[in-house]
């Protein structure tokens, strides 16, 4: 009763999205595949998927803009393949509320290990609750309420959430955040940590440009504050 | 010895000197030296020439009238004496010439009865005949022959001489026929003076004529210097690389004409930059694009080898041995292409300007050690740091950096590789030393260059012939160096120098790269340290 991964890929190109279909069914994926972005948000609409996997450069509407409007209404983990490593493609890609990026030629075995890293920022792991001012992060549901009001979270958000809570009032480096919670190596691109904050910052914040939970510790790294 | 020629050579070449920088240094000098020495010579012989024939004209005039009346008076009155005249009647006829409209002082010498000289003076304290050349004197008194060019045997003579600085005329003539010998002398002060108030006013003249010159020099220099200045000026714009200086012609004279060369000339420049920077572009283009394609069939095929790789450690014997080596030669190629096309895009960024730094703040211990742990070098590389020292940079790009330098000193030096590091100051040290044979020095200054092999028949390593070339374009990118170079007791050492915190050079606007996402937050924004400090 192992859990297998339903991935949705979106790829234009038909031999990338063969050869990645391929390598990852056998790295033990079910894997659904669509060439277009308006082909997979259909898809998306009909079969719920544990996570996309998805081109940046597509015909019609891009990669980005399918991202942002599957994080409009879903909080589904999204991992971007992108083909130029260009730098501001990748911080489009993070704006636009990716959760991952892979860069082209991919290996089979890093978008593997990309996937299920990100596939277990889902995994509860402690029964307990915490209070941060009006926020509360409920451990065991995995929920984070606001002022009561639920709110809706990434696994990648909630997992950064996580980390930070466990540690209150001490200060992470942006390398050790993407050790804990993208499982990155020690290459680990600390944009991913940036975006990341910034977009939980907008969700738990009052008022985001000027935080008071989630604070930068200047050449440290973010640091989770309960605010007095 | 040398000290002796040295000083011999001194001294002219110092003047050579002096004159080739006043001949390069100060065209407007010169111009206005030029002016004035024009303006001195033709001042100066215009006036000397004036002056001359004045004082011809002035001295002649005067001579001539004095000396005509003279001789008129001297025939009227001496002539009309009786041939022995008394003292008397020749002071009284000498005090008759005397008062003549010429006013000259008068002296008559005749004998008298007894045959004793006797002098007639009409100023006695002006004129005696002590005032009378010796010359003079001889020349009256000499009697000439008559002849058909000469009809008279006495002539009247005359001379012109100074006083204590009074230049005066003195003339002389014996009356024919047994008559007193007559002098005259007429001061010339009067027709002096004239000269001399003349030479003052060609003086000033001349002298205005100078500080006109100079002037009109100053305002030809300007003319001509502002041009020539613009002109400077737009060259060396155009030298720093601004190459759309261009000058605003006027008029057609030669430096219009030089300025329209320059035009000509910047324009031509400007259009071959533009076209060799377009044809640079265009192959730069070329290979950017070029790798980008590479990388989709790349991507599809990496993914499948994967597949075919696995199926070759799987040891189910699935594989035709037959068919294996050729597989696993497909896959160690494929990786290899995979390196070079990643590497061909990494330069392509660079060169593309593309490439951006994503700083962080890491412990350097740590990041080498996990750059070496990474790619299984732990037990080839001593590594000589101590923990705890953070420095902002790219982690990504100093992987980049380490594990071609780890890496190349590896393949031509073997191990052990030594790696140290070392905070100095504001900056980081990194130094990769290997144990091998050192670099020739030929191949020293080259070893950073793209696809560069130290000989031609060398055999293909392993590497793309980029790996210190991107390593260097990512130290440079951090704003450091590296340098190679041979220790002394063997072995190459390449020194990575880095900044501690490259911060400035990221300092473009932009959503990313600065740790300080909400740098722009309210005041109570995001210094909880500082603030507690204070309070």
């Amino acid at each position: 009763m192992t859990f297998v991964p339903s991935l949705l890929l979106i790829e234009d190109d038909d031999a990338i999205r063969t050869a990645l279909e391929l390598s990852l069914t056998r790295q033990g994926h079910r894997v659904a595949t669509a060439a277009t972005g308006e082909d997979g948000l259909k898809l998306l609409s009909e079969q719920r998927p544990d996570l996309i996997v998805l081109d940046v450069m597509l015909p019609g509407i891009d990669g980005f803009e399918v991202c942002r409007r599957i994080r409009r209404t879903d909080q589904l983990p999204i991992i971007l393949l992108t083909a130029r490593s260009d730098d501001i493609d990748v911080v489009v890609g993070l704006e636009s509320g990716a959760d991952d990026y892979v860069v082209k030629p991919v290996q089979g075995r890093v978008l593997d290990a990309r996937i299920r890293a990100v596939l277990r920022r889902g995994e509860r792991e402690a029964n307990d609750a915490a209070t941060f001012g009006s926020l509360v992060i409920d451990r065991a549901a995995m929920t984070v309420t606001k002022n009561g009001e639920d709110l809706q979270l990434t696994p990648t958000e909630l997992r950064l959430l996580l980390e930070l809570s466990r540690r209150p009032g001490q200060a992470l480096s942006r390398q050790q955040l993407l050790r804990l919670v993208w499982e990155h190596d020690y290459l680990g691109d600390s944009r991913l940590v940036d975006a990341c904050v910034q977009r939980l910052r907008a969700k738990v914040e009052d008022v985001p440009s000027s935080p008071t939970l989630i604070r930068t510790v200047r050449g440290v790294g973010y640091r989770l504050d309960t605010p007095q | 010895m040398t000290k002796a020629h040295d000083k011999l050579h001194g001294l002219p070449a110092a003047r050579k000197a002096i004159l080739s920088g006043l001949r390069f240094t100060s065209l407007r000098l010169r111009l206005v030296v030029v002016f004035a020495l024009v303006a001195l010579t033709a001042a100066v012989s215009a006036s000397g020439i004036a002056y001359w024939l004045n004082r011809e004209a002035v001295l002649t005039r005067a001579q001539d009238a004095a000396l005509k009346d003279f001789r008129q008076q001297l025939q009227a009155r001496a002539g009309a004496l009786p041939p022995h005249a008394t003292q008397d009647e020749l002071q009284v006829a000498a005090g008759q010439m005397a008062t003549s409209s010429q006013r000259y002082s008068v002296l008559l010498i005749g004998e008298d009865a007894s045959g004793k000289r006797v002098y007639g003076y009409s100023d006695l304290d002006g004129f005696t005949l002590a005032k009378v050349p010796k010359a003079l004197r001889d020349a009256v008194k000499k009697q000439q022959a008559v002849s058909s060019g000469n009809r008279s045997p006495y002539h009247l003579y005359w001379q012109r001489s100074t006083d204590h600085g009074t230049p005066y005329l003195v003339g002389g003539a014996k009356v024919i026929g047994g008559g007193p010998t007559g002098y005259m002398l007429k001061s010339l002060e009067p027709e002096a003076k004239d000269l001399s108030s003349l030479g003052w006013s060609l003086a000033i003249a001349t002298a205005l004529a100078l500080v006109g010159a100079a002037l009109l020099a100053q305002a030809a220099a300007t003319t001509v210097l502002k041009p020539v200045h613009r002109l400077g000026v737009a060259a060396r714009r155009l030298g720093e690389g601004k190459l759309d200086t261009r000058l605003r012609v006027s008029g057609t004279d030669e430096l219009a004409d030089l300025s329209r060369t320059f035009n000509r000339t910047a324009e031509n420049l400007e259009k071959r930059i533009a076209d060799m920077s377009a044809r640079d572009e265009a192959s730069r283009r070329f290979v950017a694009d070029m790798s980008h394609e590479l990388r989709t069939p790349l991507t599809a095929i990496t993914a499948v080898t994967e597949v075919l790789e696995e199926e070759l450690d799987a040891e189910t014997g699935s594989v035709d041995p037959m068919i294996e080596p050729a597989v696993r030669l497909v896959v160690s190629e494929t990786r290899r292409l995979n390196d070079l096309v990643e590497n061909l895009m990494e330069v392509t960024r660079f060169d593309a300007g593309t490439a951006r730094l994503v700083l962080d703040d890491v412990d350097i211990a740590d990041q080498i050690t996990a750059c070496i742990d990474a790619r299984a070098w732990l037990d080839a590389v001593e590594l000589d740091a101590e923990r705890g020292s953070t420095v902002r940079l790219d982690p990504r790009r100093l992987d980049v950096i380490l594990a071609n330098l780890i890496g190349n000193a590896l393949k031509h030096g073997g191990s052990p590789v030594k790696v140290s590091v070392r905070l100095d100051g504001e900056s980081l040290l990194i130094a990769v030393r290997d144990g091998g044979p050192g670099i020739p020095e030929d191949v020293l200054p080259h070893v950073f260059d793209r696809f560069y092999k130290a000989s031609a028949s060398r055999p293909r390593s392993e590497g793309s012939g980029l790996g210190l070339s991107i390593a260097l374009e990512n130290a440079h990118i951090h704003g450091g160096e590296i340098t190679a170079a041979n220790s002394p007791g063997g072995g190459a050492v390449f020194t990575l120098c880095l900044p501690r915190d490259p911060s400035p050079l990221t300092a473009d606007p932009g959503p990313d790269g600065d740790a300080d996402p909400e740098a722009d937050g309210g005041p109570d924004g995001d210094r909880p340290e500082e603030g507690r400090e204070k309070s």
